[in-house]
């Protein structure tokens, strides 16, 4: 007979998702596994001649980047020796300056800072985090895209998710042919939510630096490294060519980061029997040495994979603290859904949320998850009240605030319209305002009238063979009569002649001022220090729609 | 009887009937037998080392290592054959011909597709895994870009497999046709993606870094 209890049991979300048991020879275990390296360096010379139990002659082409860019080595043979138990507990201790820290963790080996963070429990690993965060204040980033590809919601999605409080935003495609309606779209409707948002399309590298050359995005994230080299070599790459790509953003003063995360090289194939968390050292080291400011990772669109094994979802708030002991910035996923379970993607996000990382996550769904097309997000528009209530629950700024719905919908009408203009100035096709109705109320494309594809698809390529770029679309805006919205839009392209938002964990005001590790660096140690909520911004976080006052009743 | 018997009938009599209309419509497009009429148990034997075509009114459809060998259906359990025949007779509905190749080197559907049109006559190549993710191809596009992909490997099933076939056939023409609408399940990666991780650690142990890609001989039986 079969138990009714286990038959409820049975039934629950949580029983959908997929769980694996640890198969370690092939690398499917979280940290810790019993074929990762023993710590170990040796320099002669001004030179590593032995690294995690290879000798110079056994390297991989990551062990010689890693060895000849990625630690520093100055102090590298004493910090290694030491005591990984006393190394933890300094990244734990409120009476050690991050600085100080930032200073042990460059010099170790990837294998030593996993023996350390090994040692660590969530809890500290929380602690932790809040101290090694590069920038003081926390910041969230969001996913705007939809099913169709649609401009129109793109732009009014864009607008909302930058209201909402959004710093970063990131758009993707469901057809490649159509990055550079889904980019203008997304860059135009953030500054008219609010100027100085930052914006960038995911899409191949090529196509994604040209659309950041042209001005159509402010920075750039999906610089993909792995921690084993063939999984490089299945994409063509080196971590001397990712180097290159990365300088090519630079020296069009384009923000950018990479991104690595455990469980991507298991699922290519090719994780040499190493765990998840020791390649994802790797791919940090990397990262550090290719002069990277920052990285997102925390397994990202491979959540699943850790996800499906024990300790999986320690292992990603294990790999956002190396990030950030590396002195990186650090987008720390909690973005791609690996759950049925409410109650499993609330736990998986508290690791960032209740320390704040420089964006929670990144990104979370500025749409409902059925339009995200990076195949769903940990957190949806639909959630959006239940993120602004923990918040409040927790006094925890998670970079969102309330909104009112009148706001929403302005500013979602406005971005409509504005997008509208911009494809008549610019000779692209058409947006009738019966699409712009539909964006100003829509939940998400279900909501939208059906466009040309084939009509799109068509100027979307000749646009670029037009050589349009940045400055074109703030004349259109200007000559169209949104005058505030081209003053944003040029603001943003002048950050690339500054520069000054290249510095790590760089976000930009209203005003477009840049708030960055350098200017606004953590000085977290302890109660009361590092980033407090203002009383300002508390009135902000606790005023919610649905609290009923006493003078109400 | 029954029903294995039953079955057993029933599919003598479908041999009989595709192996009779499908040589009839098919012999006039091309010189081999239809794979979208063929009937029984997929095979697949490697032929000479795979050559550039010259024909533009083909599609090259290149399978991941383990494809129809190794593995015989896609992570959803959908047979590898029926695939094929999705394929073939979107490709066959647009008047055009096809050629399959099997990519040894790598396991990344991106490559194997850019290798099938890189090789294709009309520049037009489909590359397929055993899990089933699929991409649409065109020869002078970066390796990592392409013309549609469907990376979502429980959601494709066999009508989607017949529209890529379709789609990659008008590509081949030189049409602009609306891409394969694209589905999404934000559930798909929590319960597949580890089991999708343990599939391709299976298929990337099938990949040979130094062997060529070959050309194919597919059969039913």
């Amino acid at each position: 007979m079969k138990s009714k209890r286990f038959e409820a049991l049975d039934a629950r979300p949580v029983n959908k998702d997929g769980f694996v048991t640890e198969w370690p020879e092939v690398g499917l275990i979280a940290m810790n596994g019993p074929n990762d390296p023993q710590p170990s360096i040796r320099i002669q010379n001004g030179k590593v001649v032995e690294l995690d139990g290879k000798s110079r002659d056994e390297f991989d082409m990551i062990d010689t980047f890693i060895a000849d860019y990625g630690i520093k080595l100055d102090n590298a043979e004493a910090v290694n020796a030491m005591d990984s138990l006393e190394l933890a507990r300094k990244l734990v201790d409120i009476n050690v300056p991050r600085a100080e820290v930032v200073k042990l963790t460059t010099a170790m080996t990837p294998a030593k800072i996993c023996e350390v963070i090994g040692k660590m429990t969530v809890l500290e690993m929380m602690m932790s985090v809040t101290k090694m965060r590069a920038r003081k204040s926390p910041a969230n980033q969001a996913h705007v895209t939809n099913l169709k590809d649609n401009p129109v919601q793109i732009a009014a999605d864009a607008a909302e998710a930058s209201l909402r409080g959004f710093a970063e935003l990131e758009t993707t495609v469901g057809i490649a042919r159509y990055a550079p309606f889904n980019a203008i779209a997304l860059m135009v409707g953030a500054q008219v939510g609010r100027p100085g948002i930052l914006t960038q399309c995911a899409v191949e590298e090529a196509t994604e630096l040209n659309l950041g050359m042209r001005g159509f995005t402010a920075y750039a994230e999906t610089v993909s490294v792995y921690g084993t080299e063939p999984v490089f070599m299945d994409g063509d790459d080196t971590p001397w060519s990712k180097a290159f790509l990365a300088s090519c953003y630079a020296s069009r003063g384009l923000k950018m980061r990479f991104t690595s995360g455990t469980g991507s090289e298991v699922q290519m194939g090719y994780a040499e029997g190493k765990s998840m968390l020791y390649l994802e050292a790797r791919c940090l080291y990397i990262t550090k040495a290719a002069g990277s400011q920052g990285i997102q990772n925390g397994s990202v669109s491979c959540v699943g994979v850790p996800a499906a094994v024990p300790g999986g979802i320690r292992a990603i708030l294990a790999e956002n603290l190396i990030a950030t002991a590396l002195d990186l910035e650090c987008a720390s996923s909690n973005d791609q859904t690996f759950t049925h379970s409410d109650l499993r993607r609330v736990a998986r996000s508290l690791m960032q949320f209740v320390p704040g990382t420089d964006f929670i996550c990144s990104g979370y769904s500025a749409t409902p998850n059925y339009d995200n097309m990076f195949a769903g997000s940990n957190w949806d528009a639909d959630d959006y009240d239940d993120w602004i209530i923990i918040q409040r629950d927790l006094k925890v700024d998670g970079g969102l605030v309330p909104v009112l719905e009148e706001d929403v919908t302005r500013v979602r009408n406005k971005a409509a319209k504005v997008i509208q203009a911009v494809f008549r100035e610019l000779g692209l096709t058409e947006i009738s305002d019966e699409e712009v109705e539909a964006a100003t109320y829509a939940r998400g494309s279900q909501d939208m009238p059906n466009r040309n594809v084939v009509e799109d698809i068509k100027a979307a390529e000749d646009l670029l063979k037009r050589g349009l770029t940045g400055v074109d679309i703030v004349k259109a805006l200007a000559k169209s009569g949104f005058e505030d919205v081209a003053t944003s839009v040029y603001g943003m392209l002048r950050q690339r002649v500054a520069g000054d938002y290249l510095h790590t964990s760089a976000i930009l005001t209203d005003k477009f001022e840049v708030i960055s590790a350098v200017n606004q660096p953590n000085d977290y140690n302890g109660p009361q220090t590092g980033y407090q909520i203002s009383d300002e911004k508390w009135e902000q976080l606790k005023t919610i729609r649905q609290a009923i006052s006493p003078e109400n009743v | 009887m029954d029903e294995k018997t039953l079955r057993n009938i029933i599919e003598e009599v479908m041999k009989e009937f595709g192996a009779g209309s499908g040589g009839g419509t098919a012999t006039a497009v091309m010189t081999a037998p239809s794979v979208s009429s063929a009937s029984g148990t997929l095979k697949i034997s490697e032929a000479a080392p795979a050559e550039r075509g010259t024909n533009p009114r083909e599609v090259v459809i290149a399978l991941a290592p383990g494809f129809g060998g190794r593995m015989t259906s896609t992570i959803t359990g959908v047979d590898h054959g029926e695939v094929l025949r999705e394929v073939c007779a979107g490709i066959e509905e647009q008047g055009l011909t096809y050629r399959f190749i099997r990519v040894f080197r790598t396991a990344d559907v991106g490559f194997i597709a850019h290798e099938a049109a890189k090789l294709s006559g009309s520049g037009i190549g489909i590359g397929i895994q055993s899990r089933g993710t699929t991409v649409i191809h065109q020869k002078d596009l970066p390796p990592l870009s392409n013309l549609e992909l469907f990376s979502q490997a429980p959601l494709i099933d066999l009508e989607t497999f017949r529209a890529i076939g379709e789609n990659a056939a008008k590509y081949a023409k030189s049409e602009s046709p609306s891409p394969v609408p694209v589905r999404n399940d934000q559930m798909a990666r929590p319960r597949y993606q580890a089991i999708a991780a343990l599939w391709h650690i299976k298929e990337t142990q099938l990949c040979d870094p130094n062997k060529k890609t070959a050309t194919l001989r597919v059969e039913y039986r």
